[in-house]
């Protein structure tokens, strides 16, 4: 189900991504300031706004699911803040080693930019340790569902208030795109939707490597009857959502225990 | 393929080239992580496809139990 054109949104993400690297380094021209540096730009601010939707999408799947009641819509949430975060750590690694080469300091605590991106990354990675913290299946998808609510209408929120303060020497991007040379700006266009469908692809890759996982379990429980079930006991906690109907998972649960 | 690459801009590796291509590295990094965590999950599934071929060989009962899977309401993905 899933899996259903991965296919076809890999070959384009690995052609957008090459095209991607090849305007980057051979059209894209040298910045009159920072010169060859600035070639960071086309990594670094892609995978923040990247990273920055994908925290907004999870807070709106997660009404889906807050709405429909359906686990599926809690997987998707899950998932698109997963990938989100490991954006996010790649946002925070570049930055800084463009922070390093641009103003010789890996980190500078004074700038907003920096220093908001690191708050809402920091409160997503909260994320997982609270869904961990709940055992009840159901209730730990409807707080985590709540959590990515609250925390995805922070994300615009704490953009725009970022952008109301004053700059200190943090290139604008957004809204400014269209002060870029011409070869630039598409540059950036190409980098940017080569980093979307990466972030889409490892997000449909995510989603059906546990779809794929959860058809086993349930093959191996039709197919083991009780011993599956107390396999499934002995899985502990788990911060992964399920897509299991939470009262069957509890009957599941409970089977197991008997059987124990 | 040699005069077209002769055409091409000498990319200046200078002072900036090792944070360039220290930024770039980290994104290929990022993504090869991913991919080998994707390999491992592919080899337990496996594993674990083997380990239900086996267990529909021993009991060919279940066989027509296995039938009435529905993926949709599977259990927790980890």
């Amino acid at each position: 189900m899933y899996g259903k054109g991965l296919r076809a949104l890999s070959i384009s993400t690995a052609a957008v991504m090459t095209a991607a690297l090849g305007l980057v380094f051979f059209y894209a021209p040298l910045e009159a300031e920072q010169g060859f540096l600035q070639k960071i730009f086309y990594v670094h601010v892609p995978l923040a706004i990247v990273s920055l939707c994908g925290f907004v999408a999870g807070g709106i799947m997660a009404i889906q699911h807050l709405r429909t009641r359906d686990p599926a819509w809690d997987m998707r949430s899950y998932v698109a803040i997963h990938m989100s975060l490991i954006f996010g750590v790649g946002t925070l690694i570049t930055g800084s080693i463009w922070a390093k080469g641009s103003w010789g300091h890996w980190w500078v605590w004074n700038e907003p930019t920096l220093v908001s991106f690191l708050i809402v990354f920091l409160l997503y990675a909260t994320y997982q340790p609270l869904r961990f913290a709940i055992e009840d299946p159901e209730r730990q998808a409807r707080y985590a569902s709540v959590f990515a609510i609250t925390a995805g209408a922070f994300v615009p929120l704490n953009f725009i208030a970022v952008r109301m303060s004053t700059a200190y020497v943090h290139p604008r991007v957004l809204g400014a795109t269209s002060n870029l040379p011409g070869p630039m700006a598409l540059t950036f266009v190409v980098a940017l939707a080569g980093i979307a469908l990466l972030y889409t692809t490892l997000f449909r890759y995510e989603l059906t490597a546990k779809h794929a996982r959860a058809q086993l379990r349930a093959l191996r429980r039709r197919l083991a009857g009780d011993d599956a079930l107390v396999s499934v006991s002995r899985r502990g906690r788990s911060a992964a959502p399920t897509t299991l109907h939470p009262a069957a998972m509890m009957t599941a649960r409970g089977a197991g225990r008997d059987g124990l | 393929m040699a005069g077209v690459l002769a055409q091409l801009p000498a990319l200046p590796l200078h002072e900036a080239g090792k944070y360039v291509a220290g930024a770039y590295v980290v994104l290929f990094a990022l993504v090869l992580i991913y991919v080998a965590i994707m390999a491992i999950r592919l080899g337990r599934i496996e594993r674990e496809l083997g380990e239900l071929l086996e267990l529909s060989e021993r009991t060919p009962v279940a066989a027509g139990v296995v039938g009435d899977a529905d993926p949709a309401r599977a259990e927790p993905p980890v």
